[in-house]
């Protein structure tokens, strides 16, 4: 596995401050007032010239999400969130909608060129490659470059440029901001907008339902095959806000889209709440894989700071023979709250769950994921990996369940835990029901730390240990690494690395 | 969701809330069992557990329990032969022990209403968490039981049978056993009977450094009462304790097994089946603490489901900070034989060790085709065929206890609840 000894070389570069996109940018921001009340709702509304259907579906939201208790029942602590001291709005002054990369403000390209992300598709296009070895580790080094991938980046609360429409404009794949979606496509926004993720589903859902201000809106006809990978990429950059975007994707019979998610965030001592709603439709034979990179900033080696990330994750097989697979790599986040679910509504559909939790330091993740089977012949994989090390707590929470009229419903779940040092803690929380007889269900769970034979055997070949562990636990996490694109792949290995580093010894 | 009520009490609340005026004249206890009675009614009052509470997710009780019977002073339980032959029977009848108790070498029996009126078992009355609505409904109402100790080194040559036994009405019994050091037991307790009863059983158990146990649970309850029963244990340095769980029968039964290991070296084993048929619901919860190093604990549930019967397992293993080299395996194994039957499970590891060996499988599913195919290509017919594989599955698990006289005597429980169901 060439990558590890890539990732221990990386690991060895970063000084003790290991979350290298920390910094943090002086971009001229358009803000609403602290708070939250339906006039801020009305707002954020106006500011994003919203029809008046959305801000009625906004404010009902709001009405509920009042009523509304946080969750408590997860395993994560932190001190009471006050919802009244957040921003709810915060975005780049430019002029509104560029049109082109020239209207950007150039202060916030040199943010995503910092962070790696191509937002200029000509230098991409014109094959502009960095093929050199010794290029691979300076910071700047783009994960993306060798394939061609359109790129929605959201800074803060709205999108600021989306790459690659015209191309993809051709093929008939709609991908664009949302905020832009509920102007132009209304009639699909419409229609499929809170169809899986209801309004009144969880206490952030609802939150995010109220205020929610940008995100990506993917949109693929029926038996179109989506030209190229989709991505969209989050930055959380000013102080005290909150960052809600809501991210729908449709792929109408026939399908196929592939779609990445990044997230990054600049280091501070306070804690930001980052609270998104994803909602996915496949219809008859699509196919969905959704992709994240989770790598919000953790907070530092004494738990102070770092992004609550509040996140509800839904994908719905509502057609036949459909399908949804989620794969994600959990490196970041101070807390961590997601559960990425499929509801395999279509006969004959099937969902998938690839998941890497990698906690270290005073992190705490409580994440996993939802198979609900309602339609004959549906089958679900779930893998789970969890690695704790330091004074993390990593839990993983999944529900399987079959309906009665789910016939054959098919369920393998693997949950394995690794623990690194014993001031971790590691636990796990399947629920399992099983309403129909034909249906079949395995469950199997292990934890443990590193073997000693396994560690032996490595460094008696000459390895030291730190490289033994890195090897040990790369192939831990191999099965999930497989699923991913292989851009991210490389990246998510070097991810794990960093985030275990200091973690032996 | 999350939306905040004020509930309105149940029929089923206010009938347990008016029967603790009414018996409270007669419940035995000095200041301190009193106390903790009252603390115990509070927390009724508090309105009973519903899904909202982790730990009574799959066991709505505010919901399912929908009728609570009046007391019955003249309800008289027929006398049963015990499990095994020949042994020790300590009865409980109608939530009252007997005055004529046997007398056992080393052993030493005492009534428990007497511990009650004393004050000696009130440390025991404590519920061990917010959610433990048995212990409170049985600490509130516990009349009688059984309080054993098993002298030091003593190994009585013949099973010692607790039966509770009820003919309608409400029982609340509370048997507790201490066993010596070095001791060695087989203890069987029975809980049967005939009528519509509400029963609440908690027993308690304490395993001194060495002690080596095997208790049996035979809960053989009618098709139309509650039962809501608790297992408690704490197993010292050495001891060793397997728990055999087998229910086949009730209405709406709870059963909870709450072990806690103290000493090093300590081990635990769990074993259960659940026969589930008829409109039943079921529910095995385990919470098991490995609280010191090396110690080691394997469980193992297999279920059936019949009928409409719903069952539920939920077994969490926490495996303290301080609890290196913990070793602990659990497994959950159940055949859904109905569309209309349903069986949810979830089992939990909570790790803060690292140096740890922890693991879980749960499977459901039906029959085995390949199975039933191999047997009925020899000429047997797709009934007995399937009957032979359905308790086989369950036998397998009865198999591994090594005394063959109660291998053979719960065999033949067995044989009989698939006569009745199958």
């Amino acid at each position: 596995m060439p990558a590890v000894q890539d990732t221990i070389d990386r690991v060895r570069k970063i000084d003790v401050d290991q979350y290298k996109y920390g910094f943090q940018t002086e971009i001229a921001m358009d803000k609403a007032p602290k708070g939250l009340s339906e006039d801020i709702i009305r707002f954020i509304s106006a500011k994003k010239d919203e029809p008046s259907w959305m801000l009625e579906w906004r404010l009902e939201a709001y009405r509920r999400w009042v009523t509304l208790d946080e969750p408590k029942w997860a395993r994560v602590h932190y001190p009471k969130i006050d919802f009244q001291d957040l921003y709810y709005y915060a975005a780049p002054k430019s002029t509104p909608g560029p049109t082109s990369l020239s209207d950007v403000d150039p202060e916030l390209l040199r943010v995503y060129e910092k962070l790696g992300i191509p937002l200029r598709e000509q230098e991409i296009l014109a094959g502009v490659q960095k093929t050199d070895a010794s290029e691979l580790e300076e910071p700047s080094d783009n994960v993306y470059k060798s394939g061609r991938v359109a790129v929605d980046a959201v800074f803060d609360s709205v999108s600021v440029v989306t790459t690659f429409k015209k191309e993809l404009a051709q093929a008939g794949v709609i991908f664009c901001s949302i905020s832009e979606a509920i102007r132009e496509h209304p009639e699909l926004v419409k229609k499929y907008l809170g169809s899986v993720v209801p309004t009144s589903d969880n206490f952030y859902a609802t939150l995010n339902s109220a205020v929610f201000t940008d995100g990506s809106f993917v949109f693929v006809p029926k038996g179109v095959r989506c030209p190229m990978e989709l991505s969209t990429y989050f930055r959380m950059n000013e102080k005290n806000t909150g960052q809600f975007e809501r991210t729908l994707i449709i792929a109408e019979e026939g399908a196929y889209v592939s779609y990445l998610e990044g997230c990054t965030a600049p280091q501070r001592d306070e804690n930001q709440l980052h609270a998104a709603v994803v909602e996915l439709i496949a219809l008859d034979d699509a196919e969905i894989k959704y992709s994240t990179v989770q790598n919000w900033y953790p907070g530092d080696a004494e738990g102070k700071g770092g992004i609550y990330n509040f996140v509800t994750k839904r994908g719905d097989c509502r057609g036949h023979r459909s399908k949804i697979s989620w794969t994600q790599v959990e490196t970041g986040s101070a807390i961590t709250w997601k559960y990425p679910s499929c509801i395999l509504r279509g006969d004959d559909s099937s969902g998938e769950f690839y998941s890497i939790a990698v906690s270290n330091g005073y992190q705490q993740v409580d994440s996993g994921t939802k198979m609900i089977h309602l339609g004959k012949n549906t089958s679900s994989r779930i893998i789970s990996k969890g690695i704790a090390a330091g004074f993390s707590q990593n839990t993983y929470r999944g529900q399987v369940s079959a309906h009665r009229k789910a016939t054959n419903a098919r369920n393998f779940t693997n949950c394995d835990s690794l623990l690194i040092g014993d001031q971790c803690g590691a636990h796990t929380v399947p629920y399992m029901e099983a309403k129909n007889a034909t249906a079949q269900f395995e469950h199997e769970a292990t934890t443990s730390k590193i073997s000693e034979d396994q560690k032996f055997y490595v460094m008696q070949r000459g390895i030291p240990e730190e490289e033994a562990i890195a090897l040990i636990v790369n192939g831990f996490v191999k099965d999930v690494i497989q699923q991913l694109p292989m851009e991210f792949a490389v990246e998510a290995q070097k991810l794990i690395g960093i985030s275990l580093e200091g973690s032996v010894g | 969701m999350n939306i905040h009520t004020t509930p309105q009490r149940t029929p089923a609340e206010t009938a347990l809330i008016d029967a603790f005026s009414d018996r409270l004249s007669l419940l035995p206890g000095d200041g301190t069992v009193m106390l903790k009675r009252d603390d115990a009614i509070e927390a009724i009052k508090s309105g009973l557990p519903t899904r909202r509470i982790e730990s009574w997710h799959y066991t709505d009780l505010r919901r399912l329990l929908t009728t609570v019977p009046d007391f019955d002073p003249a309800a008289a339980p027929k006398a049963i032969a015990p499990v095994v032959e020949g042994s020790a029977v300590l009865p409980v009848l109608n939530g009252v022990s007997s005055t004529k108790l046997p007398e056992i070498e080393g052993i030493a029996v005492q009534r428990l209403s007497e511990k009650l009126a004393d004050g000696s078992i009130a440390p025991g009355l404590d519920p061990y968490g917010a959610d433990d609505a048995i212990g409170a409904l049985n600490t509130a109402f516990v009349a009688d039981g059984y309080f054993v100790d098993i002298a030091d080194g003593t190994e009585p040559d013949k099973p010692i049978e607790l039966q509770n036994l009820q003919a309608g009405g409400q029982t609340h019994v509370r048997l507790s056993v201490r066993v010596g050091a070095g001791a060695k037991a087989v203890i069987v307790e029975r809980q049967a009977g005939e009528g519509a009863a509400l029963v609440s059983s908690v027993s308690q158990l304490l395993l001194e450094e060495g002690a080596e146990v095997t208790w049996l649970i035979v809960q053989e309850q009618p098709d139309t009462a509650t039962h809501l029963a608790q297992f408690k244990a704490h197993l010292g340095k050495d001891a060793k304790l397997t728990l055999f769980v087998m229910n086949a029968g009730g209405k709406l039964v709870r059963q909870e097994v709450v072990v806690r290991t103290t000493g090093e070296g300590a081990d635990f084993t769990l074993r259960g089946i659940n026969l589930l048929a008829g409109d039943t619901h079921t529910d095995v919860t385990m919470v098991l603490d490995h609280a010191v190093p090396h110690t080691a604990s394997t469980e193992v549930i297999r279920n059936v489901v019949t009928g409409r019967a719903r069952g539920v397992f939920q077994g969490r293993i926490n495996v303290h900070q301080y609890a290196q080299k913990t070793n602990a395996k659990m497994a959950c194994n159940t055949l859904l034989l109905s569309d209309d039957g349903e069986f949810s499970t979830k089992p939990e590891l909570e790790i803060f060790a690292d140096d740890v060996v922890c693991g879980h499988g749960a499977t459901v599913t039906e029959i085995d085709h390949s199975h039933l195919f191999y047997l009925m290509a020899r000429g047997i017919d797709e009934k007995t065929a399937r009957g032979l594989l359905v308790k086989a599955f369950v036998a397998e698990v009865i198999e591994e206890l090594d005394d063959e006289a109660i291998v053979e005597a719960l065999e033949t429980r067995l044989d009989g609840w698939f006569a009745a169901h199958g």
